[in-house]
């Protein structure tokens, strides 16, 4: 942080943008107003895997309104160019209308164009494809894994063998959808060679470097807008098929088109958290310190595309443990590409490992958290750095304390209310959070208002507010004189917003472009004799409320606008910059928490309902109290949907989703959550970047499965090692 | 846990003899028909066929329907497989009312047809002929947001903003038909409305208060 003042930073504001949310006026991709603009409606492929025989469009383009049916048959080859330094995954990229090829059920296989959406997708319905059907293999449990990542220190064969206690577990954890509330939604529109698409991502800059491979035009040709995403949680990651589609569509109409998926459609045109079988082997001492751990992971990835994600770390450096060796399979299947879902990898690695800690605690008869205590290590034992900040003591001592774990009675069924067995669990959590480079311009006005753009991105984490707050402490201005402008990318460059680096990454570039151009300010000031500061020490002004003084004294100033308007500038700019830590071979970094939890699980019927939750966070400095406490309370709800609900059903004869919807696809609803809490630890991580922050988003909704299914095991006595955790599991 | 089908958080209608604006559940049927555009197909020697039988389509049937949002009356010739939804986002440029499913499962597309909350993807424009429609753009009075909207801002009930027009108007909704006696009843009422975001708590804390100052 700066000497200056924090005014902003660190206190609870409400939301910068709320206004235009609550009253409907925040634009959403699909709600641009595009003069001229069609509507486009994709046919989705009704085999999982073969060819395309033959796409008769008669009837559909006989269809009043409809303007053309595009499909391979007729689609112009498209460059797709390779496109390193992007979301896309290793393999070769899908690509739309290219060939007669299906590699999934629901693939694009043709595009209704029409001038009004009711005839697009009517007329998507008139399409007739024929197809020449193979089998498709979806299923991980049959299909054959590929080539394993592996990891391994020690002998952890020889570390089990010589553990006084071995546990062998097995955990699986269903597909997950992301099913933001939004749908994905791209309005695409040329002007000569320069394409404009309006796109629901959380990289604008992402879908920019893609679009520009895909149909082989200069970066600086392609403009991606969006300012509101209606969440995502990971599914806007990268650019997918749909929005070249648009794209596609746009240039052969020679004029705008619009394509929103269907909800269905969600399941299939963007991607999904995988799959996953987990083998756990763990041997200890008697007093539970770990010996060895042996991880065997198997998860989906597509057949085109090899989808990994960081689900060893957990396992790696959690627990203090001498021997460990791990497996990671990447299953190719007959589906469309995985992609990263909150709390990516770890809040699977946490199902697996904290709930067989717990298990190992109830076969040791050790309280849970003693069990952990006894397993801290002192530092990363993977690479054997010190802990930047690993606070996850504190986070168990709040957590047992404000969540009254003193009540948790190790013998399960111990607890009963009516119908209902009554148990307690908690979990660990920890995360990761990535760090890459990211930039900001800002623009200080001499009318005292200033402005920061990056093209960055707000699913819903409130980067509009916090980066506000950020901007308005470095500059020593209030909130009202700062806006903060994101989701273009004609703004500088920033990372993709998830792996919560949002905060990290583009705040402290914020923070570097703002802290300049408060410099440039002061020395202005100091160094004009018509400044009140004429000759003030420069590292002895502060700035508040658009006013510099020296410190101490706030009779000797002046504000902004005076200081410019005196100089005749109109403005001072600046652009700022992040790359990572300054030394990053020098400390590991993560976020923790510690979740606790209350279930009752209906003894005659098996329903399970958390009747309370409480997460305690070590995330560093937190920049925006009030959205922050929404965040975690969100990453709960995401938890509880993963422990109890969520779970996307493939028919494995034809890799159709079967419950392709929000009636089918379960996911929680207001009934479904009682009063959780959170509690982020105070304090700061200066080791990780200039703000002192670690990240919120991801490890919120890590340890919340665990927990749940810990509990569930204390209050009935069944130890339920798949997710989500049902009532036919418990019956 | 839901684990039955996610009702429309409308009550289903009663006494309703006359054609009106209210979401009967011909209204329903006859709109899922319209909406839901799915390919019909079948297995047939190990090749997937479309149906042949599928008719070939003639003109679609247009009507003209009188309606007043948001206080200003409005006459359009609309396709009758329009959605309330469609014709407000597409032709009215009113895209407050948001499309998180289509189906009547989320009710990001709440609005209020003559004073009662329905999710309009489900409600057929054709059959809303002198209905009043109420929808996020019209709550506030000028530039004085409507309590509930401030509440939400106070207690920060959303995150990414895209189900809020429809929890809000769920939530007024909610509060009208006295449905606010406890927080549980309140989660009950608005179990329609689904928030992805999981904004849960304080959407209830936002519609408890909101009532609570009524």
């Amino acid at each position: 942080m700066s000497p200056q003042p924090q005014a902003a930073v660190g206190v609870p504001l409400s939301r910068v943008d709320g206004r235009l949310k609550v009253t409907g006026k925040a634009r959403y991709a699909a709600e641009f107003d595009v003069d001229g603009v069609v509507h486009a409606v994709i046919v989705d492929a009704s085999i999982g895997r073969g060819r395309i025989t033959g796409v008769d469009t008669r009837d559909a383009e006989a269809h009043p309104g409809v303007l053309r049916v595009i499909h391979h048959g007729n689609a112009p080859k498209l460059p797709y160019r390779d496109n390193p330094g992007s979301n896309n995954l290793p393999g070769r990229r899908l690509r739309v209308f290219q060939d007669d090829k299906v590699l999934f059920h629901g693939q694009p296989v043709a595009v209704v164009v029409a001038t009004t959406l009711e005839a697009a997708q009517h007329g998507a319905s008139l399409v007739k494809v024929r197809y020449e059907a193979e089998q498709p293999s979806t299923d991980l449990a049959e299909a054959k894994a590929g080539e394993p990542t592996e990891y391994a220190r020690g002998d952890a064969e020889a570390g089990l063998r010589d553990s006084a206690v071995r546990m062998d577990l097995t955990y699986r954890m269903a597909r997950n959808h992301h099913n933001p509330m939004e749908t994905h939604a791209t309005i695409a529109r040329w002007d000569g060679n320069k394409l404009t698409v309006w796109d629901k991502t959380q990289w604008v800059v992402g879908t920019q470097t893609e679009l520009s491979t895909v149909f082989d035009v200069p970066l600086d040709s392609v403009r991606v807008i969006n300012p509101f995403v209606g969440g995502a949680f990971g599914s806007g990651l990268r650019c997918w098929p749909h929005t070249v589609v648009a794209a596609l569509a746009a240039r052969e109409m020679k004029r705008p088109v619009k394509v929103v998926l269907t909800r269905k459609q969600m399941y299939f045109g963007t991607g999904f958290r995988p799959r996953y079988e987990y083998r756990l082997s763990l041997g200890s001492d008697r007093r539970g310190r770990l010996k060895a751990t042996v991880h065997e992971i198997d998860a989906e990835t597509s057949s085109y595309e090899t989808f990994e994600e960081a689900i060893m770390l957990a396992g790696q450096m959690f627990y203090s443990t001498p021997n460990v060796s791990q497996a990671y399979r990447k299953v190719p299947l007959d589906v469309n590409s995985p992609i990263w879902m909150r709390g990516p990898g770890f809040a699977n690695a946490s199902f697996a490992i904290e709930s067989a800690m717990d298990e190992l605690a109830h076969r040791l008869r050790v309280d849970p958290i003693e069990l952990r205590l006894r397993n801290e290590p002192a530092e990363d034992e993977s690479n054997n750095l010190p802990w930047s900040t690993r606070r996850l003591r504190e986070c168990y001592t709040v957590g047992a304390r404000e969540f009254g774990w003193h009540r948790h009675n190790p013998k399960p069924r111990a607890r009963r209310d009516g119908d209902w067995l009554v148990g307690l669990g908690m979990a660990a959590a920890v995360y990761d959070p990535n760090n890459m480079e990211a930039h900001a311009r800002a623009r200080l006005n001499a009318d005292g208002t200033a402005v920061v753009e990056a093209a960055a991105s707000d699913m819903g984490p409130g980067t509009y507010t916090s980066q506000t707050q950020v901007a308005a402490d470095a500059l020593g201005l209030t909130m009202r004189a700062v806006t903060f402008r994101l989701g273009d990318s004609l703004y500088p460059q920033t990372p993709p917003h998830g792996g919560s680096m949002t905060m990290m990454c583009v705040g402290s570039a914020n923070l570097d472009a703002c802290n300049k151009i408060r410099r440039q300010a002061i020395k202005l000031a100091v160094e004009d004799e018509a400044s009140p500061l004429y000759g003030a020490k420069a590292e002895d002004i502060v700035v508040r409320s658009g006013r510099l003084h020296v410190q101490g004294n706030p009779a000797r100033g002046e504000t902004y606008q005076r200081l410019l308007t005196r100089n005749n500038l109109t403005h001072l700019e600046a652009d700022g910059s992040w790359s990572g830590p300054q030394d990053p071979e020098r400390h590991s970094y993560y976020s923790y928490g510690a979740v606790f939890t209350e279930v009752g699980v209906d003894a005659a019927l098996g329903l399970v309902r958390v009747r309370r939750m409480l997460g305690v966070y070590d995330c560093g400095r937190i920049v925006s109290p009030k959205l922050a406490d929404s965040q975690a309370l969100g990453g709960m709800v995401g938890g509880i949907g993963q422990a109890l609900l969520e779970h996307t059903v493939t028919d494995h004869r034809d890799g159709r989703i079967v419950n392709a919807d929000l009636a089918g696809y379960l996911v929680p609803v207001n009934a479904d959550i009682p009063e959780i809490k959170a509690i982020y630890l105070e304090g700061e991580d200066m080791q990780a970047d200039p703000l002192g922050v670690k990240g919120v988003g991801e490890i919120v909704q890590v340890g919340v499965a665990s927990a749940i299914a810990n509990a569930v095991f204390n209050a009935t006595g069944r130890r339920i090692r798949e997710l989500p955790i049902t009532a036919e599991a418990l019956l | 846990m839901s684990t039955e089908l996610p009702q429309s958080s409308v009550p289903p209608p009663t006494g309703v003899d006359e054609p009106s604006s209210a979401p009967t559940r011909r209204t329903f049927i006859a709109t899922t028909t319209a909406v839901g555009a799915v390919v019909a197909g079948g297995v047939i020697g190990g090749t997937l066929l479309v149906d042949d039988e599928v008719a070939a389509a003639g003109a679609p049937p247009e009507s003209r329907v009188s309606l007043t949002v948001n206080g200003t009356r409005r006459t359009v010739t609309v396709d009758n497989r329009t959605s309330l939804l469609d014709l407000l986002r597409e032709q009215f440029g009113l895209t407050g009312s948001k499309k998180g499913c289509n189906a009547g499962a989320c009710g990001a597309c709440t609005v209020f047809v003559d004073g009662r909350r329905v999710n309009s993807c489900l409600t057929l424009a054709v059959r809303l002929e002198g209905a009043e429609v109420t929808t996020i753009e019209g709550l506030a009075e000028g530039d004085e947001l409507h309590p509930l909207q401030q509440a939400f801002v106070d207690e920060d009930a959303f995150q990414c903003g895209y189900c809020t027009p429809g929890q809000i108007m769920s939530g007024v909704g909610c509060i009208q038909e006295g449905h606010t006696g406890s927080p549980e009843e309140i989660r009950e009422w608005m179990s329609g409305n689904i928030c992805r975001c999981g904004c849960y708590v304080k959407i209830v804390r936002a519609v408890e208060q909101t009532a609570a100052r009524k």
